[in-house]
């Protein structure tokens, strides 16, 4: 054969080879569509009244970033152990993992953090902004006044909390049953409050006269004074030895008295105290009838209360409404007249009218009754209508011209009394008091829209403290928006539970603990919706090498020499995270 | 040694000797057995090479195109509609100037969808600068895949070994599988005239403006006449150390023939036959295996064919609407010859129907009893639809 220079000379090799750098070629220059970064809102976020930042928490939990994850959650919510067994979790309802297959169990992941952090001794490092002049007394150190205090320490003022009763919590320490929340766990909580820096002091009730001269120490007043008294039934014989009220009742437990039933008790009454009431009297040896006006669909208890009573064994007697009560010797006769439905109520329940039947009577042992809770004091209660009153989501603000401002919040001003609600209310008020001393009156409506979470009414602290959630879009994602290729289906975890059996004898906590694996999996299930979490899609799949990583928050930004605009970026992006605009020309 | 293998593993067995580094590759009926037996190479350590498991045909060439830019010996096989898939990277390959070998398992296009013999898959890809061998039996396969390197770095071309589905791919026959020893000896480490190298960057196959492009195009074209004196040179090396040569076309009893038999492929084995039998009837019959399609040798085709009376192609393949791909090449080879045979045109064997020596016999008749062809091209065996 021909020797190697032969055959070359032959068979020239003519290729494009250029060793020019490719960087003199700015192919961003052919740009009309331009992507970016853009973080947007998560719907669960927003639909939590506390506005805490649930997808970020979800995505540092998968990270195994536990104390991270939870001081996350106490920069909008101090009480994550506590909303973490308590809460209703409207949250959930609004996940757009819904949609794919089942919710983020995302209440379970809560308590799951902060038991965590109890375990592991966690101190959380939050930020707290420099010391200001003004002083704010809190009355009632339930969550309202507790939260109000907590979040107006962040934004550096004074607090003094004045609570009449011998320990802090309110309806949590002296309403909430054991089998909830346990007491360690909120003692927990409030000693977290105090330790940065919120002073509680108890035993100490306020008089009517405290809010005309606290002007002399404070500059604002936050009333979280709650509904501790149980409204009347306005029918004979309610007034009689014997006849308890639901919430008294509750605080009788909590307070450590020994009491113990045995046959019918009957609870009147709909609302989570009614059904609290009567799981309690089931705890301690009575059979519980709750008594119903409207029918069970209709009643304001969280649905997954009612469900877990019915499986304790609550009998619910619905559309009976009560006419009055006898005593018969040890015994009592409680007679009700037959309801049916007739239309809707404004407020999208049943209306109701009596049936042409027979009144029933039920014969029992005790009553109790729940129907709804009301200030203890009529002076507790916000003013009527009136001129510079500001009439705010969650609370109440009357600037005085002579005196301390006046805040009403918690479930004195809330339409849903929940405990996330009441946290919702001292954040509002927190908020919008910084807002007051600052500017003044008039700004705070249209500054409190700035910081709400999405559409509001939720707001954030940590948006209100320019936080890096500041940076977020108000956009709220929708399932459509999530790239489900990403995604697998995948079950939710279920909460473990004590069994029934030992429900029905026991205050001993129902919810059971789940592993630190277990809630990392339920975490992961979770989109993140509108959230990056550094997955790197992007720059993967960028054709022109224009994902460019760096040290920024970020990661990773966008070289625009030389992106094109071909958006596959955004589409790939799972969550949401990226935007894509035409060019600015 | 001489050992009883597939055809699937003669390629494989060629692909262990040549060194190859890197394997990419997705399965397809019937070119699987040949990833399967390279895959246990690869993971048994009988061959030190990256086998690269990926999406499609396109990939895996795709895959190649980098590898075989960095210097290092490339392989992947594939068949019918996986060879249609990489139609687009056949063309860059070569144009890249990459030599890369495939081994390619004719495979019947669908629909309908049959995974038997149709030289269609691959003929169809005559016009992407590849050069392309179609084989006879198991031997050959081994051979022509090591010969493949050899003549594909010289050149700088790909190249594409051939063979047919299941009658070559899946059929056992005695093999001899050569030592390593003389294989390197002919087969030396290769030395690429270019490549990727991170320390002394470089960007290939970037554009190239009209004033250039004619002429890198009019390069492919030398390289591949090159290609058509240096396969005889390969032959000759390969040869002196084998003791085996296949000649890129090879006449049979062809001197004194008045019609000669055109074939590739495994009908040539057969055909074999049926020259003998004619012959010993006293016919005047020769035959012409065309074993080097691209490039295609028309002088040595000429020189062998122009002295027949006539001449019959049997194509295992149809291009709609013209005729028998190896029949119009065959046509275009001698049309500018004085006074050449006329060319008759059988079509026969498509989608894996056998061709057996009955089919070749009528042809042979059929070829003699006419003066000239009938029609462009014959579909032998038709039946009534």
């Amino acid at each position: 054969m021909a020797d190697q220079e032969e055959i070359k000379s032959k068979v020239p090799l003519l290729i494009p080879r250029s060793c020019e750098s490719t960087l003199s070629n700015m192919t961003g220059s052919w740009r009309f569509l331009k992507p970016r970064y853009e973080e947007k809102t998560a719907p669960c976020s927003s639909a939590c009244p506390a506005g805490e930042d649930i997808g970020r928490i979800e995505m540092l939990t998968t990270q195994g970033l536990f104390k991270e994850a939870w001081e996350t959650i106490l920069r909008e919510n101090p009480f994550p152990a506590v909303c973490g067994r308590v809460c209703f979790h409207p949250c959930e309802d609004r996940c757009n993992r819904g949609d794919f297959d089942e919710a983020i169990a995302i209440h379970t992941l809560e308590r799951f953090l902060a038991d965590a952090a109890s375990r592991n001794e966690f101190k959380p490092s939050i930020e707290k902004l420099t010391l200001k002049k003004q002083k704010v007394a809190v009355v009632g150190a339930g969550p309202s006044g507790l939260a109000a205090a907590y979040f107006l320490t962040l934004l550096g003022y004074t607090c003094d909390v004045f609570e009449a009763m011998p320990e802090a919590g309110g309806v949590l320490r002296w309403g909430i049953p054991l089998y909830r929340l346990p007491v360690s766990v909120l003692r927990n909580e409030i000693a977290y409050i105090e330790s940065m820096g919120v002073r509680i002091h108890t035993g100490k009730r306020i008089s009517r006269s405290f809010l005309d001269e606290a002007h002399n120490q404070y500059s604002a007043v936050f009333m979280g004074c709650g509904h501790s008294r149980t409204r009347g039934l306005n029918i004979p014989g309610e007034n009689m030895d014997g006849l308890e009220d639901g919430i008294a009742f509750l605080g009788k437990i909590r307070q450590g008295e020994n009491l113990s039933f045995d046959g019918p008790i009957a609870v009147i009454g709909g609302g989570n105290t009614a059904v609290d009431v009567a799981r309690s009297v089931l705890r301690l040896g009575g059979k519980s009838i709750l008594v119903y006006r409207r029918r069970r669909q209709d009643m304001p208890a969280f649905d997954q209360e009612i469900k877990m009573a019915l499986e304790e064994g609550v009998e619910i007697r619905e559309l009976l409404a009560p006419v009055k009560i006898e005593k018969n010797g040890t015994e009592y006769t409680l007679t009700v007249q037959p309801m049916r439905v007739a239309g809707t109520d404004t407020d999208g329940r049943a209306a109701i009218e009596p049936r042409d039947e027979q009144n029933e009577e039920i014969i029992v042992q005790r009553i109790f009754k729940a129907i709804g809770e009301e200030a203890a004091e009529d002076w507790y209660n916000p003013p009527g209508e009136r001129e510079k009153i500001l009439t705010l989501d969650n609370s109440i603000i009357m600037p005085r011209s002579e005196g301390a401002v006046l805040v009403f919040g918690g479930d004195l001003t809330n339409q849903i009394k929940s405990v996330v609600h009441a946290v919702a209310s001292g954040k509002e008020a927190a908020i919008a008091l910084d807002i007051l001393f600052q500017e003044g009156s008039d700004a705070v409506e249209s500054r409190l829209k700035d910081y709400a979470v999405g559409n509001g009414p939720s707001l954030s602290m940590e948006i209100y403290m320019a936080g890096p959630r500041s940076e977020r879009e108000n956009h709220i994602v929708e399932y459509d928006e999530i790239n489900t290729d990403y995604f697998e289906l995948a079950p939710r975890v279920t909460q473990p539970r004590l069994l029934i059996e030992e429900r029905r004898k026991t205050f001993e906590e129902i919810d059971l603990k789940i592993s630190a694996n277990v809630a990392i999996k339920e975490a992961e299930r979770c989109f993140n919706c509108g959230l990056c979490n550094q997955c790197d899609n992007c720059y993967l799949f960028c054709p022109d090498i224009s994902i460019q990583k760096d040290n920024s928050p970020q990661g990773r930004h966008i070289n625009y020499d030389y992106c094109k605009g071909c958006g596959i970026c955004v589409v790939e992006c799972p969550r949401n995270a990226m935007a894509f605009e035409e060019e600015s020309t | 040694m001489k050992r009883v293998v597939e055809g699937s593993q003669a390629v494989a067995e060629a692909v262990r000797l040549a060194k190859v580094n890197v394997i990419s590759a997705y399965p397809i009926t019937p070119q699987t057995h040949i990833v399967e037996f390279l895959s246990e190479y690869c993971a048994n350590g009988t061959l030190n090479a990256r086998f690269l498991r990926v999406e499609s045909e396109h990939s895996a060439l795709a895959a190649l195109i980098g590898t075989a830019s960095t210097g290092i010996r490339s392989f992947t096989a594939t068949s019918g509609q996986g060879l249609a898939l990489m139609h687009e990277l056949l063309h860059w390959a070569s144009g890249a100037r990459l030599p890369i070998v495939m081994a390619e398992v004719n495979r019947a296009l669908a629909p309908g969808w049959n995974i038997w013999i149709d030289q269609t898959d691959s003929l169809a890809q005559r016009d992407t600068g590849w050069i392309q061998m179609y084989c006879e039996h198991g031997q050959e396969v081994l051979d022509s895949i090591i010969q493949a390197y050899r003549l594909g770095e010289l050149v700088n071309l790909p190249v594409m070994v051939v063979l047919d589905a299941f009658y070559l791919s899946h059929t056992y026959e005695p093999v001899d599988i050569p030592d390593q020893e003389p294989v390197d000896r002919f087969l030396p480490p290769y030395e690429p005239k270019f490549q990727l190298d991170t320390e002394d960057p470089c960007d290939l196959g970037s554009l190239v403006t009209p004033n250039a492009y004619m002429e890198m195009r009019h390069n492919i074209a030398v390289a591949m006449e090159e290609a058509l004196f240096l396969f005889q040179d390969v032959e000759n090396e390969f040869k002196a150390i084998f003791d085996r040569r296949y000649g890129a076309i090879e006449p049979v009893a062809c001197d004194d023939a008045e019609i000669i038999l055109v074939t590739s492929g495994t009908v040539t084995s057969t055909c074999r036959q049926v020259v003998d039998d004619l012959r010993s009837q006293g016919e005047r019959v020769g035959l012409l295996k065309v074993k080097l399609f691209r490039p295609f040798p028309v002088d040595l085709i000429r020189q062998n064919l122009t002295s027949a009376k006539k001449i019959a192609v049997i194509d295992r393949n149809f291009s709609f609407g013209a005729s028998g791909i190896f029949a119009q090449e065959i046509r275009a080879a001698l049309c500018n010859t004085h006074k050449h045979p006329p060319v008759f045109g059988y079509i026969a064997g498509l989608g894996g129907r056998d061709v057996t020596e009955d089919v070749l016999e009528e042809i042979y008749w059929n070829t003699k009893n006419n003066e000239v062809p009938e029609k462009e091209s014959i579909w032998m065996g038709l039946q009534e639809v």
